[in-house]
């Protein structure tokens, strides 16, 4: 059960690069900034997972997963949120410069 | 070579799937124990004595590892700063007039259900799963809510963009100021129970030492935070100016 959990961060953190690589909207291009970003969240609090584990809550009736990983992804969470939205201020001021959002019409990023 | 082409495309598909295999074997390598490790054995084992609160997470976050939420809280801060210094020369636009009369009085019955559901979120962060951050989430929700709702006039005239940036420095001073009472007890910075806090009977709602004080502080800067995030964005937004079918002041 744990392996399908890794598996799904895999196939998700996949599926944001190739966003990432492939789009030349630069809005998906932070979509795919997004996803990759929450596939990292997911493995993080899966290696934290331990088979019949309850959560760290007091009390516990039983033992509990690791609470160290979580703590970690909280903080992951909002570093993701406020690059996501600094990305998206970016965007919005290029689209403003140049009125398209598409990476091969700027000027200077043609490739 | 064109990013459209088909080639292009098969290539990338070509090149995310191998890396999807590599990082599967990477996976298969880890070794799973099925018990804790590192410190988490000792975070398990003490946290509830050493300070008090029966959220484990929230022990962690906000005692033992205080200093990595002070640097969190500081990206916050500085998304803010870049986010409103690119917006800075942009000027205030009418963008909505809201929604109609019914969505309006249904926001103004649901508006004090969520403000209590975001207090309680943050006020109980150390006893149950929530905390600052999730608390200020939601008090940032409430905000956009207003913004969609009523219209960006309305959530501008009310809530003072001087106000949320008093209100996010406040939580930034606070969080710092606990701190340095750690370090004038002799104890080290952001210190909790070591610094003479009381930490109060595990479960009760005066409990944890400095754990809600310093979730009060965070929650008062991720809403602002967020909450101006959101309106420097929206005050950009261009869209034609229609008169409203019907007009009431809430």
């Amino acid at each position: 059960m744990i392996k399908l959990s890794y598996a799904t961060a895999i196939f998700i953190f996949c599926i944001g690069l190739y966003t990432i690589i492939s789009k030349r909207n630069l809005f998906k291009t932070v979509i795919g900034l997004a996803i990759m970003e929450s596939a990292v969240l997911l493995l993080i609090v899966t290696s934290g997972y331990i088979p019949g584990g309850v959560p760290p809550l007091l009390p516990m009736n039983g033992v509990a997963v690791n609470p160290l990983p979580q703590a970690f992804t909280l903080t992951a969470i909002v570093i993701g949120a406020s690059d996501v939205a600094l990305a998206l201020a970016l965007v919005i001021k290029l689209h403003r410069r140049y009125g398209t959002v598409d990476l091969d019409k700027i000027r200077g990023l043609r490739g | 070579m064109h990013r459209s082409s088909v080639f292009f495309r098969l290539a990338t598909l070509l090149f995310c799937l191998c890396l999807g295999w590599w990082f599967w074997k990477g996976i298969e390598a880890l070794e799973h124990t099925g018990t804790l490790t590192g410190p988490a054995v000792h975070y398990v084992a003490r946290a509830a004595e050493e300070t008090g609160a029966s959220n484990l997470v929230s022990a962690i976050l906000f005692d033992y590892r205080a200093l990595d939420t002070l640097g969190e809280a500081t990206v916050i801060y500085t998304a803010v700063c870049g986010i409103a210094m690119l917006f800075s020369r942009s000027k205030y636009r009418k963008s909505s007039t809201g929604l109609s009369f019914i969505v309006k009085r249904g926001l103004g019955f649901v508006i004090p259900f969520i403000l209590l559901y975001a207090a309680g979120i943050v006020l109980m962060g150390h006893l149950t799963p929530g905390g600052g951050f999730q608390g200020g989430a939601v008090f940032a929700t409430m905000t956009i809510l207003f913004c969609i709702v009523y219209g960006s006039n309305f959530e501008a005239a009310r809530i003072n963009p001087k106000i949320k940036e008093f209100i996010e420095s406040t939580g930034a001073v606070m969080f710092t100021l606990i701190g340095l009472v750690g370090l004038i007890a002799g104890a080290g910075f952001l210190a909790n129970s070591a610094a003479g806090f009381p930490t109060g009977r595990v479960g009760s709602v005066l409990s944890g030492g400095t754990i809600p004080l310093l979730n009060i502080a965070v929650g008062m800067k991720v809403g602002a935070g967020l909450s101006t995030i959101f309106y420097s964005m929206v005050k950009l937004l261009e869209v034609k100016y229609e008169d409203a079918v019907e007009v009431d002041r809430p």
